[in-house]
């Protein structure tokens, strides 16, 4: 403790409390957590939807390929800093408020959920089409080809690109906490940059470092787990 | 035997795009008995891919009819189509099995919907497995199976459902020839064995030899030749069925080489270099030997080759005959008299493609 007061004494001072570590841990937890799981949810389904829909898919059909992979396109594009004050008022209208963890929700998944979206589409045209033919020469239907053949086969590179977005995901929130949204990012620049208190940026950046490999360890283990 | 269990009239499948319009099966008129093994050969690109996908309705005709077990599939909607496929097993040359599934779960796959109980799926699964021979493999991922395995797998799960049909679209195409061998015996087991109706595209006339009991010859996306498979090899037609026929006996590249020996080079003007062709026991009387005794002409053999097809001796010799003049003629003429296709042949014309 002593070695901790010595050498980061702003580190100490800012400990706990809404505003110190403790809560900033909890709030990009938090963030990172709920986005992780609505974005997965919708990009998923964006995703299988596009993969569906392509010429080469199991349900072909133009307008709706065509105009899901434009908004994917669309939303990509926007960089997440813009988009954190652009889509603000559709922000305050489903959560209430712009500020904050909640604040911070629904940019980052409108951020998070086409790149996953793309990830999934990605991951999903790996599928050897030749097992999706078998699928159908047994009289298997569209959605048991979605769930036992695209999503079961898929399932390594599906994790690849989930424990890619957590981690993106984990940038966003820093971004986000830059501009209001709490969270570790929020402590690095607004205490740490801002005040000129290294330490705290330091140990900060080492919090989200400890995620980020965490979350690496995890998908890896559970990758190897269903690779067969 | 001799009800149509397929019958496609006139298929026509045209693959339009912007830039081009390739007619993958010109007007092809195909009908496959009940119980019979029935093989499509063809260089990659003739269009019998896409001509037997149209059987499972995997491509849609641009035009024509498809007739499958007496049910006209083209009438069908979604649902009694998945049922009919159901019926329609199929193989294919890259196997096509669920890597993320054990060789048990991949057997099991068509199962996934079907009605029976979950002790009578299992019992049909190790069944299954039991004759591919592949019962000790049950809990491997296809991963851990050479290509010959897989494809046991392959076949074992495309009779699940007990259907009346199996398609094996180059089934055999990436396997080594013992293993090529191996499951052609097998496919033909099962044909006996259940009376599995068998249509097998494939580029090997070896694997038609082996197995089938007729044949198509495609090219361009028509059918160019067909019928038994002794009459085919016998007495084949168009020359690309020659040129695949040619693939089994080598008997081109053996001519090549016969026409640089220097007895055949220099072949005095009476001497006759012919290829005798005969098919079962065509003769009564022994004929070399008679036809020293009668025209007092004799043969060299050069080169000899029977097979047995079907249990029927196929057989080509290349032989000299030497005499007098007017006696290789008569000779020749008593030959061609025989039941023995008689080709003359002429050593000048190296480049000819022996028929």
């Amino acid at each position: 403790m002593d070695f901790i007061a010595k050498y980061m004494p702003n580190v100490v001072a800012n400990w706990e409390g809404e505003y110190g570590f403790v809560g900033a841990i909890q709030q990009t937890l938090y963030m990172t957590f709920i986005s992780a799981i609505v974005s997965g949810i919708l990009g998923l389904a964006v995703g299988l939807l596009v993969v569906v829909t392509d010429k080469d898919g199991i349900a072909p059909n133009r307008v709706i390929y065509s105009i899901t992979d434009k908004l994917i396109n669309l939303f990509r594009s926007i960089p997440f800093i813009i988009l954190l004050a652009v889509i603000g008022p559709l922000t305050k209208l489903i959560v209430g408020t712009t500020i904050g963890e909640n604040g911070a929700l629904v940019p980052l998944i409108i951020g998070c959920f086409p790149f996953y979206a793309r990830q999934v589409q990605n991951a999903l045209v790996q599928v050897d089409p030749g097992v999706i033919e078998a699928a159908k020469a047994m009289g298997e239907t569209n959605l048991g080809i979605v769930f036992h053949v695209y999503l079961k086969e898929g399932l390594p590179d599906l994790i690849r690109a989930s424990v890619l977005t957590i981690i993106s995901l984990i940038g966003l929130t820093a971004m986000a906490g830059a501009v209001g949204a709490g969270g570790l990012g929020s402590l690095a620049i607004n205490v740490g940059y801002q005040r000129f208190e290294n330490d705290v940026t330091i140990l900060a950046t080492i919090f989200v470092l400890i995620l980020v490999f965490v979350v690496q360890a995890v998908g890896d283990l559970i990758t190897r787990k269903v690779s067969h | 035997m001799g009800e149509p269990i397929i019958k496609l009239d006139d298929i026509v499948v045209d693959f339009k795009t912007k830039d081009q319009d390739l007619l993958a099966v010109n007007h092809v008129d195909l009908t496959v008995e009940k119980g019979d093994i029935y093989g499509i050969v063809g260089y990659s690109g003739a269009g019998k891919s896409t001509l037997v996908r149209v059987i499972n309705l995997l491509q849609r005709p641009t035009s024509g009819a498809v007739q499958v077990n007496g049910q006209n599939i083209l009438s069908l909607n979604d649902a009694e189509l998945r049922q009919a496929r159901k019926k329609i097993g199929m193989i294919f040359q890259h196997f096509n099995l669920l890597n993320s599934l054990t060789i048990e779960q991949n057997v099991a796959f068509p199962l996934r919907t079907s009605k029976l109980s979950k002790s009578e799926k299992k019992k049909k699964v190790d069944e299954l497995l039991e004759l591919v021979g592949l019962a000790d493999k049950k809990d491997n991922y296809p991963r851990q199976l050479s290509g010959g395995q897989k494809q046991r797998v392959g076949i074992a799960r495309a009779l699940a459902n007990d259907p009346d049909i199996l398609i094996s679209d180059e089934a055999t195409s990436a396997l080594d020839p013992k293993t090529t061998e191996s499951i052609l015996n097998l496919l033909r087991d099962i044909n006996e064995k259940l009376g599995l109706t068998i249509v097998l595209i494939t580029h090997q006339m070896e694997a038609v030899k082996q197995v089938c009991n007729r044949v198509a010859v495609m090219d361009s996306g028509e059918v160019v030749e067909r019928g038994e498979i002794l009459d085919i090899f016998a007495k084949p037609q168009h020359p690309l069925t020659k040129a695949f026929i040619d693939t089994t006996t080598r008997l081109d590249a053996t001519l090549k080489v016969i026409y640089q020996q220097e007895n055949v080079k220099n072949l005095p003007a009476s001497d006759k270099l012919i290829k005798l062709s005969y098919v079962g026991d065509s003769t009564d009387e022994p004929l070399i030997s008679t036809l020293y005794e009668k025209f007092n002409v004799s043969a060299n053999i050069l080169y000899g080759n029977i097979e047995i097809l079907r249990g029927t001796p196929l057989g080509n010799l290349i032989v000299i005959l030497t005499g007098a003049a007017s006696d290789t003629e008569a000779a020749l003429a008593f030959i061609n008299g025989q039941d023995v296709q008689v080709t003359e042949l002429d050593p000048k014309a190296q480049s000819e493609v022996i028929d």
